[in-house]
């Protein structure tokens, strides 16, 4: 028993340990700020925002970047 | 000067010392390294799945019909319904979202997936050792503590599987070529570090050298209620958050408030198992501890809500086209209903009479089948034509998968929370006979027979689907290039039917 509860405390200790290193880190790194281009990563050169990625369904006969709202 | 690759491993591990360094992977190239290794996860991951739900029809005939296949040991209810529930939970649902998470991790991080043998062996090892847990189970051999009634002689296989996973999603992680993260990769890394966590400390507690008495039934519900929330849910947020802003074309609609959205969820959510121990032998401020974190989760729950459907907004008609978008849509809707729903059940008057009673399996499934897995069929349904380069080849088939699992699942859950909450009354009666609490329950439970079988249909479209795909992509016969693949993301494409 006494490995196991030193491995939980250690765990215990280790995990929000690690959570709070993330947050230290990712606001050292600038992760929570400029919001607007973190929100556009999914996008790129290749796949840019304004165009529907993904027409499977009922087929329009328009060009796939004409299917906007 | 940095040390050439070949000095060490951890040399070999650092983006500055290898070969992949530079520019950004393209699509096309990621897709493709991602092919056989989530091929493999997805693969196996619906095998799980059809399998899973036969063994969840006979449980659920067995429950208004006992003496069903009742001559049979192995098929005994016992042993059906908790081999249906290993064979999903860590058949499917964990090797679709192991298959979605490298996908998602390589297309963020704008890297191919490198050294693909270590995830194929890790792949190959998951389903041994679930293989070898499941066929106990069936013969016989349970723990018989929930959500971790495989036996404990094939853990460990599962254990290094995951720790392999997890290693090399965060080696993918270290090679990104993109600075800054995106709010899926704060789920992705967070849910890969916290499930083997989860999993060591419950197997540590529970099954290895299990504590004694009530303490038990604590570590117990703490683990199966955060291996939904701290594994399967971010996983799914994650693919929402990727694919909903995708598909569309429109970034997510405040990416504060989903930042907002995985730190509550981080903080909050680890308390909420002990809600289920309402009335229990339980000191109770930790019972209250527990549902003060469970109602705190409005937080994380309206923040993604208010996200999702203001991204959203302008853009309900793509529904007609995506098969994508209706599975996340219907998945982020199930999340914000099933999350309020747990609120709720946390409360005690509530929880009092809804407890040890039908309206938690139905709030089990609402949470693992409406959002989660309605999610990682969208996700599916977005990967496998990148990475096989078909199209998908029956639109029927998307049709019958879609309307099937939406209304087989609604006619699950919706009649057994209620049916669940009669029960729980009636239960709380002493007047009542125990015998006539059960006949309560039974026109819900026949209802849960037919949503079953509705769900194993659609089941088997996506399945037949999805082969009908890989027949095209290996068989003897090519199709050739898919026109609308070819064309996504061109002003041109020329996608008339």
């Amino acid at each position: 028993m006494g490995v196991i509860t030193f491995i939980l405390i250690g765990s215990s200790v280790a995990l929000p340990a690690v959570a709070l290193w993330a947050l230290w880190w990712a606001d050292r790194e600038g992760q929570f700020r400029h919001a607007d281009k973190a929100a556009l990563l999914p996008f790129d050169d290749q796949e840019p925002v304004g165009r529907m990625t993904d027409v499977v369904l009922n087929r329009p006969s328009v060009p796939v970047a004409s299917l906007k709202p | 000067m940095s040390a050439p690759a070949s000095s060490s491993v951890l040399a070999a591990l650092s983006p500055r010392d290898t070969a992949i360094s530079g520019a950004r992977a393209q699509l096309a190239e990621i897709d493709e390294s991602c092919r056989g290794p989530v091929l493999l996860f997805f693969l196996s991951g619906m095998t799980w799945l059809l399998f899973g739900s036969v063994l969840a029809l006979i449980a659920s005939y067995k429950l208004h019909a006992p003496d069903f296949l009742g001559d049979f040991a192995w098929l005994t209810f016992g042993r059906v319904r908790t081999a249906h529930l290993n064979a999903v939970i860590y058949g499917f649902s964990a090797e679709i979202s192991v298959g979605v998470i490298l996908w998602l991790m390589c297309r963020l991080c704008r890297v191919p997936l490198m050294a693909q043998p270590v995830i194929t062996v890790a792949a190959l090892l998951w389903n041994v050792g679930l293989t070898i847990g499941i066929v106990g189970i069936l013969a016989g051999d349970t723990t018989g503590v929930e959500y971790l009634e495989l036996p404990k002689y094939c853990t460990p296989i599962l254990f290094l599987a995951f720790t392999l996973i997890a290693v090399w999603t965060i080696v993918i992680f270290r090679f990104r070529r993109e600075k800054h993260l995106y709010v899926s990769q704060w789920y992705i890394l967070a849910a890969v570090l916290w499930f083997p966590w989860l999993y060591s400390t419950a197997q540590l507690l529970l099954i290895m050298d299990p504590a004694r008495g009530a303490v038990q039934a604590a570590v117990n519900w703490w683990f199966a209620h955060n291996v939904l929330g701290l594994w399967f849910t971010p996983v799914g947020l994650a693919s929402i958050y990727y694919f909903l802003p995708k598909v569309i074309g429109r970034p997510i609609h405040s990416y504060y408030l989903s930042v907002l959205g995985f730190w509550t969820l981080a903080l909050f959510y680890n308390w909420n198992g002990f809600h289920h121990l309402v009335g229990g032998p339980f000191p109770a401020w930790m019972i209250t501890i527990s549902i003060v974190a469970s109602v705190m989760m409005v937080i994380p729950v309206i923040a993604t809500a208010i996200n999702h459907h203001f991204t959203m907004v302008g853009h309900f008609g793509k529904l007609k086209h995506s098969p994508t978008l209706r599975f996340i849509v219907f998945g982020a809707i199930a999340y914000t209903a099933s999350s309020l729903q747990g609120v709720l059940s946390s409360v005690r008057w509530f929880s009092e009479t809804a407890h040890f009673t039908h309206h938690t399996v139905a709030h089990a499934h609402w949470g693992m089948y409406a959002f989660f897995t309605m999610t990682m069929f969208g996700a599916m349904y977005y990967i496998l034509p990148r990475i096989t380069r078909r199209e998908w080849p029956s639109e029927g088939l998307i049709s019958l998968h879609f309307w099937t699992t939406v209304i087989g699942i609604l006619l699950y859950v919706v009649p057994l929370s209620w049916g669940g909450w009669l029960q729980g009354k009636a239960m709380l009666d002493p007047k009542i006979p125990f015998l006539e609490v059960v006949k309560v329950t039974l026109p819900y439970l026949k209802i849960r027979t037919v949503s079953g079988l509705l769900l194993t249909l659609g089941h088997v479209a996506f399945f037949a689907n999805i082969t009908w795909m890989l027949v095209r992509t290996f068989g003897p016969y090519r199709e050739p290039e898919p026109m609308i693949l070819a064309g996504v993301g061109t002003e041109t494409a020329p996608i008339g039917k």
